[in-house]
């Protein structure tokens, strides 16, 4: 019986310690807060991201129609100049 | 005594599975400091990628900018060439939109329907025919769009000036008289309507009581009577009543 709870105790003090070192080794509050920091800059950047290529992809739309605005002008007045004889 | 030997075995089972639970739940400072390292690099990398997208949108927008100018200066010169302002093909191009515009709501319309817009139609035609003769129709895209709206246009023309035809049968098996031919599904659907085949075929119908079998009678396009119609309806009826003995 003393061996058993001799035992017990041991194992109790072993799950004990093993907790105790757990605690011990977590990252403090400030570290935590760095943390949540660094995570919120980098989903904010990601937003931004996502935001700055949807606006390219307008603008590359948009310079692909001046282009070819450019271009169809430019072939009207070849157009516009033989028919006038020029 | 077995029963507290195998009580002290699932204590320190316990103990010792749900001790690394217990920690698995918080951070440790290794966790802690691999995750701060990852999301360092990702931060790096991002700023990275939106340097590099800010740069060519800058780039893109200098782009756009020196197209607006350039598109200008090349449309300004192709005006100059056949001599008319920006100006005067804003106000070209504003009134052929309006006109494509109304030809689509046109083009939805049945033969039927349509007959009662022949005098725009005809009206659009004549300013189409003007327009083709102006110096901006020598730019491409506006004699070509002229020349679109002119075929639709005289589509719509063609299609209720076709005239259509009726060849009379007998009456003994056709049952055929101006009242029965007007009434027909595919002529008026419209008995009264008799007077308009009539007075559209005065050169063989001088008797609207008589017609004869195989003559070819134009049905005059319509759904309703006009003045001259009424009054020739109204003329036969009172000669009809008067010849008629009380």
């Amino acid at each position: 019986m003393k061996k058993l709870i001799k035992y017990i105790l041991i194992a109790t003090l072993f799950n004990g310690g093993l907790l105790f070192m757990g605690c011990s080794s977590s990252p403090s509050a400030e570290e935590l807060k760095q943390l949540d920091e660094l995570k919120k800059e980098v989903s904010s950047l990601e937003k931004k991201i996502a935001d700055s290529k949807g606006e390219k992809a307008s603008l590359e739309k948009q310079v692909a129609e001046k282009n070819g605005r450019l271009q169809q002008c430019q072939s009207d007045q070849e157009v516009v100049k033989k028919g006038l004889g020029k | 005594m077995r029963y507290l030997y195998s009580l002290s075995i699932i204590v320190i089972f316990l103990f010792l599975t749900v001790v690394p639970l217990i920690a698995q739940e918080e951070m440790t400072k290794d966790q802690w400091q691999t995750e701060m390292a990852n999301y360092k690099s990702k931060k790096a990398d991002l700023e990275s990628q939106l340097n590099q997208l800010s740069k060519d949108i800058e780039d893109l927008k200098k782009q756009s900018t020196k197209l607006d100018a350039d598109i200008i200066a090349c449309e300004d010169a192709l005006y100059a060439l056949i001599g008319v302002t920006r100006a005067d093909v804003e106000a070209f191009d504003k009134e052929l939109t309006q006109m494509e515009n109304r030809v689509s709501e046109l083009q939805r319309m049945s033969d039927a329907e349509l007959v009662n817009y022949k005098d725009e139609m005809m009206k659009m035609d004549s300013r189409l025919k003007e327009m083709a003769q102006s110096k901006i129709c020598l730019i491409p895209r506006y004699g070509d769009r002229v020349n679109t709206l002119q075929q639709k246009l005289l589509a719509l023309l063609n299609s209720i000036q076709k005239e259509k035809t009726y060849t009379v049968g007998t009456w003994a098996k056709d049952r055929d008289c101006l009242w029965n031919i007007a009434k027909k599904k595919d002529i008026y659907a419209n008995a009264w309507m008799w007077p308009k085949i009539w007075q559209g075929n005065r050169n063989l119908i001088k008797d609207p009581d008589i017609i004869k079998p195989k003559w070819v009678l134009k049905i005059p396009e319509g759904n309703q009577l006009t003045k001259e119609e009424k009054s020739a309806a109204n003329s036969y009826y009172r000669k009809k009543a008067a010849s008629t003995p009380n």
